[in-house]
């Protein structure tokens, strides 16, 4: 064949980069791919993406709980937030029969029918952070209850503003489904009595990119000048929506609350700009969703309301009805108490 | 004769490389991972990238007449909204289909006529309309997502046939689509008409060709394409929301330049596309069976793409020099040059 | 001809000339339309918060102008970006006090190696750009990732002098805008008055014939993609002072912005025209659209929509100017030839 005579030098050269890569590889990866040395079970950790700190920090918490069972977990995902790829991961979890995957949804809806022909082969399904459809996993391990976490913003920011005027939301994305919830819970919050004088005039989306987060702050200082807080129930919008008040020299003006990290804040909090915020620890989650994950293995959990497991250090948890888990309450952090956490 | 010409002419050396890439890839993920090498896993390999490589099946047309659409992805989107909506509002799944092509088909119009009547660049037409697509698929479904499509539906996207029901109904799919195409682009007098017009557009007006109406229709084409993919792909799904294919654009653009398409128009093929897609989707699932993380399968995916283009044009460069086996340049099977493709007349 | 040619119709006939009159007007038009209708648009501040916005999506789009100038294109911009970005972050939080200025230095450095890799890639090895870039683009994010190993750096992390960057002013003007005016004028001169920056144009214009007249097209290409390179370290830079969080997927998809603001602004992408002008102008028309679209008091999905359009609008608009122009400059043109042709007619053979 004359094609192969041809391209014999970039074969031969293809095969030894190959070669070398793969011989890398097998040193560094091989005690994770193939050895189940332990007994008990393997886990897959799969996170909406890799590369930021919430993901980071639940992987923390599951290692954890994994040392403890002597089960093993690998923590792995996309490098975007695209479902399309995430599948792909369910895909291989399965193929490599992995025991449970643990995983943070981009999509409820359009993950199901890879997570119920992973439950088909064998691989169970829990989830933590971003539910999926419940009919797709057996858990759901929540940080909070979603009516706790709408709620808490909203009674921090009328604090803040002493219940009146204008404020609007900077949200994730349009289709996020964890933040359009807790705006629902959030709009439930604020029909009661006390709040009757604060008016929410907008809810904006900076998509979770900084960029687009920052120009859509800005615009609202400016579209509406009486705006006196922002409310932003996203770890990428928070920071943003505080350093554009900061820079525009509005701090005690306009107040900016919402769900963000301790670390991420600190500098805000400790010059007065952000009076206070929420969130919760995702080492726990982490840690409770890989707990569950093992009752889960095992069969001891199947989610029907009322079973019990032992959730290690976090104590006893019952599951409540959905199928559902719940790690604790968010964590309100205020210039007192921000220097006891560091994440 | 003719088939021989074709065949040579479909298959050339960058196709031939792709196809050995990939033998070397299969070869590496087998070491890699245990899970690699077995039939379902195999089949499946292509799955996940059904919507994908129907879209880049459309926008290798596009690019070979020396226009891009970027707006593909965007175009699904409003494609699949519509075909959800249509079927949540009670008609059958037919109607909705014939609902979403009928909306994707008549997006890359609008489109088409922009750049084929009104002359307008096509890639600053499209960064236009990729946004506000992406805006009406927002504002027909809004935040929330439409379920509980029916089952029959996703056997489209996600069932099996075959024997031990091994073979991916998507994968027939869009192999179907493939070789659909491929005899549209190499084996009719329209898809001679695109390499013409890809390579020289004036050449090719004055030579009589219909040229704004060709270009009209490539869009179309591509339109067509996105809504078929947005069938297949809520079929995968099982739902629909406004951000469907998000994430799509790169992997598409990714396909079809690996698959050796000119970005500048007048050579590629539909093989050296699909090929790409394989190539991309052996390394990835190998890596990944490996538990190979995210980035470093983009590194090491990067790192190959370039260590084989500079071997085999470092090969090409050696025989040209030593060889003595010297070949003119230029054929269509050709690594696409950045520098040196004569599109002068074009603005 | 006739003494009516007084200094202005001579002034207004170069502007007419300039390639960027159409996108100009659509900008124009774009503010005028936003100044009628949204609250507050035509305020100082938010003048400058749109300025501040474009600034670094302007500074990276100068190097990727003239990447396009020469038929090539730079993909990998907004991984350059992401990483030098992390780099920059990380090399201050370690050493507070270390001057900005080698921190500067640091990220332009990274960036140029990346770009200097681009262009050898692309001139030296043959890889089509779009090839080339397409694969660095993940070969710089995952170093990104591998950088950044999963950890966020925040503002409580860096120097209060690094952060102030974002809101200083230099000569009344935002920081960021004024380093993006700075790196534009030194672009535009690069291009206009040296003999590497009109080569550029030659190159992309027709490649075969540049490498005929004796232009080192090799070492052109592989500058074009060193400066594009560069620029985008500098753009880290200012991103790490502008945004203050830090993390694996910082600056993801902005070559997308970048490409975008070369295009919109008629910088070819077939090659050879286009100026840096233009694409200053077509990242201002994109941020003004966002930005007036935003202050609309309209429904976010609207939003989206209405700004893809009014792309769309502001294309069509700069077209149909640009082709009007050409037809009468044409048109006076062949008038011209006829006037002096009967001229020399009447005159005594």
């Amino acid at each position: 064949m004359q094609v192969s005579k041809r391209a014999v030098i970039p074969v031969l050269l293809v095969l030894v980069t190959v070669a070398l890569v793969a011989a890398a590889q097998a040193r560094t990866e091989a005690p994770a791919a193939h050895g189940v040395a332990s007994k008990g079970y393997k886990f897959f950790l799969l996170p909406k993406f890799v590369g930021i700190d919430p993901f980071t920090q639940s992987n923390q918490g599951a290692q954890q709980a994994a040392k403890q069972l002597g089960d093993t977990v690998k923590y792995g995902g996309p490098s975007k937030p695209d479902v399309g790829q995430q599948i792909q991961f369910i895909n291989n979890a399965v193929q490599q029969r992995y025991d449970a995957i643990i995983i943070s949804g981009n999509d409820p809806n359009a993950l199901a029918p890879a997570l119920k022909k992973a439950a088909r082969r064998g691989t169970k399904v829990v989830s933590f952070d971003a539910d999926v459809a419940p009919t797709a996993r057996t858990i759901f391990a929540r940080p909070a209850s979603a009516q706790s976490i709408g709620a808490v913003e909203v009674v921090e920011l009328g604090k803040q503003m002493r219940y009146t005027g204008q404020f609007a939301i900077l949200s994730a994305t349009p289709t996020s489904s964890n933040q359009n919830t807790w705006i629902g819970f959030m709009k439930k919050e604020l029909k009661k009595p006390r709040y009757k004088r604060m008016k929410l005039v907008k809810i904006a989306y900076g998509n979770d990119d900084p960029t687009k987060s920052t120009e859509e702050a800005q615009a609202l200082l400016t579209a509406y000048p009486k705006l006196k807080g922002i409310i932003s129930p996203t770890s990428v919008g928070l920071p943003a929506a505080a350093r554009v008040v900061q820079q525009q020299r509005k701090c005690g003006k306009v107040n900016i609350t919402g769900l963000g990290g301790p670390n991420q804040m600190r500098a805000f909090v400790k010059k007065g700009c952000v009076k206070s915020f929420a969130l919760w620890s995702f080492v726990d989650l982490g840690y409770l969703a890989t707990r569950a994950a093992d009752a889960v293995a095992s069969g001891r959990l199947t989610g029907v309301a009322g079973q019990k497991f032992d959730a290690g250090r976090l104590g006893k948890k019952t599951v409540e009805p959905g199928g559902i888990v719940t790690t604790g309450q968010p964590i309100v952090f205020n210039r007192k108490n921000i220097d006891k956490y560091h994440f | 004769m003719k088939a021989l010409a074709l065949a040579r002419a479909t298959f050339g050396r960058w196709e031939a490389l792709l196809v050995l890439l990939i033998v070397a890839a299969g070869a590496w993920s087998t070491t890699l991972s245990p899970y690699f090498l077995d039939t379902g896993n195999l089949l499946d390999l292509l799955t996940p990238y059904i919507a994908v490589g129907l879209l880049a099946l459309g926008l290798t047309f596009v690019v070979i007449a020396g226009e891009i659409d970027i707006s593909v992805a965007s175009t699904l989107a409003v494609s699949a909204v519509v075909l959800a909506r249509v079927w949540d509002a009670g008609a059958n799944v037919w109607v909705a289909s014939a609902a979403g092509l009928a909306v994707g088909t008549g997006l890359g119009l609008f489109n088409g006529v922009l750049v084929g009547l009104l002359n307008l660049p096509s890639l600053a037409v499209t960064l236009g309309t990729l946004a506000a697509f992406r805006g009406l698929a927002f504002v027909i479904l809004g935040g929330e997502p439409v379920t509980g499509l029916p089952e029959g539906w996703s056997q489209l996207g996600a069932g099996y046939t075959g024997p031990g029901e091994l073979v991916p109904i998507a994968l027939l799919i869009l192999l179907g689509f493939a070789l659909l195409l491929g005899v549209l682009l190499h084996a009719t007098r329209f898809g001679r008409y695109l390499y013409a017009i890809g390579s020289n557009r004036e050449a090719a007006r004055f030579s009589g060709l219909p040229v704004s109406r060709m270009r009209v229709a490539l869009f179309a084409l591509s339109g067509s394409m996105a809504g078929i993919a947005a069938v297949v792909l809520i079929g995968y799904y099982g739902s629909a929301r406004a951000d469907v294919g998000n994430e799509f654009l790169l992997d598409v653009v990714t396909a079809v330049v690996l698959g050796g398409v000119n970005i500048f128009g007048g050579s590629g093929s539909i093989a050296g596309v699909v090929l790409a897609m394989i190539l991309i989707a052996t390394l990835r699932n190998g890596m990944g069976l490996a538990n190979i993380s995210a980035d470093t399968q983009g590194i090491v995916i990067g790192a190959l793409l370039l260590g084989a283009i500079v071997a085999g044009n470092l090969s090409q460069f050696a025989r040209t020099r030593w060889g003595g086996r010297a070949r003119a340049t230029g054929g269509r099977g050709e690594v696409p040059r950045s520098e040196e493709v004569a599109v002068s007349s074009k603005t | 001809m006739s003494a009516r040619g007084t200094q202005a119709q001579a002034l207004a006939a170069t502007a007419f000339r300039l390639r960027e009159f159409g996108i100009l007007v659509a900008l124009l038009a774009t503010g005028l339309f936003f100044t009628l209708r949204a609250t507050n648009f035509l305020t100082g501040d938010n003048l400058q918060d749109i300025g501040t916005n474009v600034a670094i999506v302007i500074v990276v789009a100068v190097g990727q102008t003239m990447v396009i100038l020469t038929r090539n294109i730079d993909l990998s911009v907004g991984s350059i970006v992401g990483l030098t970005a992390v780099i920059t972050a990380q090399t201050l939080a370690h050493h507070h006090g270390l001057s900005l200025w080698v921190a500067a230095l640091l990220a332009v450095a990274v960036g140029t190696a990346c770009g200097l890799a681009n262009g050898l890639l692309v001139a030296v090895a043959r890889v089509p750009a779009i090839i080339a870039t397409l694969a660095t683009l993940s070969i710089y994010r995952g170093l990104v990732f591998q950088r950044a190993h999963g950890v966020t750096i925040n503002q409580s992390d860096l120097p209060n002098g690094f952060l102030d960057l974002a809101t200083r002013k230099v000569l009344g003007t935002p920081f960021l805008l004024f380093v993006a005016v700075v790196v534009v004028v030194l672009g535009s001169a690069f291009l206009h008055w040296t003999s590497s920056g009109r080569d550029f144009y030659a190159i992309g214009s027709n490649p075969a014939a540049a490498r005929f007249a004796g232009i080192a097209v090799t070492r052109r290409v592989i500058l074009a993609l060193t400066l594009s390179g560069a620029l985008a370290g500098l753009g880290g830079f200012m991103w790490a002072a502008r945004f203050g969080t830090l993390n694996a997927v910082s600056a993801s998809g902005f070559e997308f912005d970048v490409i975008t603001a070369a295009v919109i602004g008629g910088v070819n992408v077939f090659g050879g025209s286009g100026t840096v002008l233009g694409a200053v102008i077509g990242a201002l028309l994109v941020g003004t659209i966002a930005n007036g679209f935003t202050l609309l008091r309209i429904s976010e999905f609207w939003k989206i929509t209405f700004q893809g359009f009014a792309i769309v609008v502001a294309v069509t608009i700069d077209a149909l100017v640009t082709q009007r122009l050409q037809e009468a400059l044409r048109r006076r043109r062949r008038r011209e030839v006829a006037e002096a042709r009967a001229e020399a007619r009447e005159s005594p053979a």
